[in-house]
């Protein structure tokens, strides 16, 4: 069982530097007990990188990548889908199409499509994307640019109308409005 | 938000919490949209015994950065010599001229504790409670939150739904 699951483990690492091709540098620093720390998730067709794995250098890949050990560098997985998961720690230029946050993040984020950002993330850098979401509760230090499609404007300032103060607390009020008072 | 009419390139600075409404609507208007979570930063400080002091750090702009900063109702949130560092530091990342939005929710609504204001369309903000920040609400009137904000000096003020006030400073 012992030996099975070793092998596993070598058949996975080796996957994941057939198809990921990390560029892992001389520096590169691996710490690795009985459990697979680098495996190809089966299910879900992606490649993990177990919490007690450390990787200082490049990853460059061609699948989906979920983090959850530490990496320091730049990731490069450009038509995939990155997860940085709750007990993962990256500090790294990133390019891939979406970017999933939830553990710590430092760097900056240049993603083609969608980037979330969870309430367990921890996150300071800049994003560059199409489109982002953020959970309430995340802690956040950052730049946001999110694309535009060449032709697209920003959007106007119109000013509103004011209207009766007379709703529930969590009904809108409205800022800035015509029936305000110059002091 | 009269100042981001057809200036795409002006900077301006959520000091939050952070939401995602209002970081869409400020990036539909402008380049790049600067947020900084002080709420949440104050929460974890207060949360670990530390002192106030060690959040301002987080501010750590260039001088003279930005055409906006939005600091809701994080004055009323802090004692009387955390706000004089929070005035100091926005007062110092405005450029000349640049405008400060702060709220003062009143008695009963800040009663009901931490929300994030959600910017909406035709500048409608909502209320949203953030039920893990636990912070103190100190319930400062209006006069001394305006009295508190020099250097920056009061631009014009707006009575909202249910006793809120909004204030908007400016940097000279």
């Amino acid at each position: 069982m012992k030996e099975q699951h070793s092998n596993l483990m070598k058949k996975s690492i080796l996957n994941f530097f057939k198809k990921g091709v990390p560029m892992l540098k001389k520096d590169k620093k691996v710490d690795m007990d009985n459990k697979p720390s680098i495996i190809k998730d089966p299910v879900e067709g992606r490649t993990i990188i177990g919490e007690k794995i450390a990787i200082d250098g490049a990853i460059r890949g061609r699948e989906d990548l979920f983090i959850e050990g530490s990496v320091k560098g730049r990731i490069e997985v450009e038509a995939h889908h990155l997860t940085v998961g709750t007990r993962g720690q990256v500090e790294a230029e990133i390019q891939a199409a979406n970017v999933t946050i939830s553990g710590r993040l430092v760097g900056n984020i240049n993603a083609t499509g969608r980037v979330k950002i969870t309430k367990e993330a921890d996150f300071n850098g800049e994003i560059k994307s199409k489109s982002i979401s953020v959970e309430d509760g995340a802690y956040l230090k950052a730049v946001i640019e999110l694309t535009r499609k060449p032709d697209q404007k920003p959007v106007p300032v119109v000013k509103p109308e004011e209207k009766p103060a007379s709703e529930p607390v969590k009904e809108s009020f409205t800022m800035a409005g015509k029936s305000s008072k110059g002091n | 938000m009269d100042g981001l009419d057809g200036r795409p390139s002006a900077q301006v600075l959520d000091l939050g919490p952070v939401c995602q409404e209002n970081i869409r609507f400020l990036a539909r208007r402008v380049k790049r949209v600067y947020v900084c979570d002080m709420f949440i930063r104050l929460d974890r400080c207060l949360g670990k015994g530390d002192s106030v002091d060690r959040i301002w750090h987080e501010l750590d702009y260039p001088p003279e950065s930005f055409d906006g900063i939005l600091i809701w109702e994080l004055a009323d949130r802090l004692e009387d010599g955390g706000v004089r560092s929070l005035v100091d530091r926005c007062h110092a990342l405005l450029k000349p001229g640049g405008m400060a939005v702060v709220l003062v929710l009143g008695e009963q609504v800040a009663r009901l504790g931490a929300n994030s204001f959600v910017l909406g369309q035709n500048f409608g903000v909502r209320l949203r409670p953030q039920p893990h920040l636990n912070l103190p609400i100190r319930g400062r009137q209006n006069r001394d939150i305006l009295a508190m904000m020099t250097p920056l000096k009061p631009a014009k003020s707006f009575i909202c739904r249910l006793g809120f006030m909004e204030f908007l400073f400016t940097r000279d």
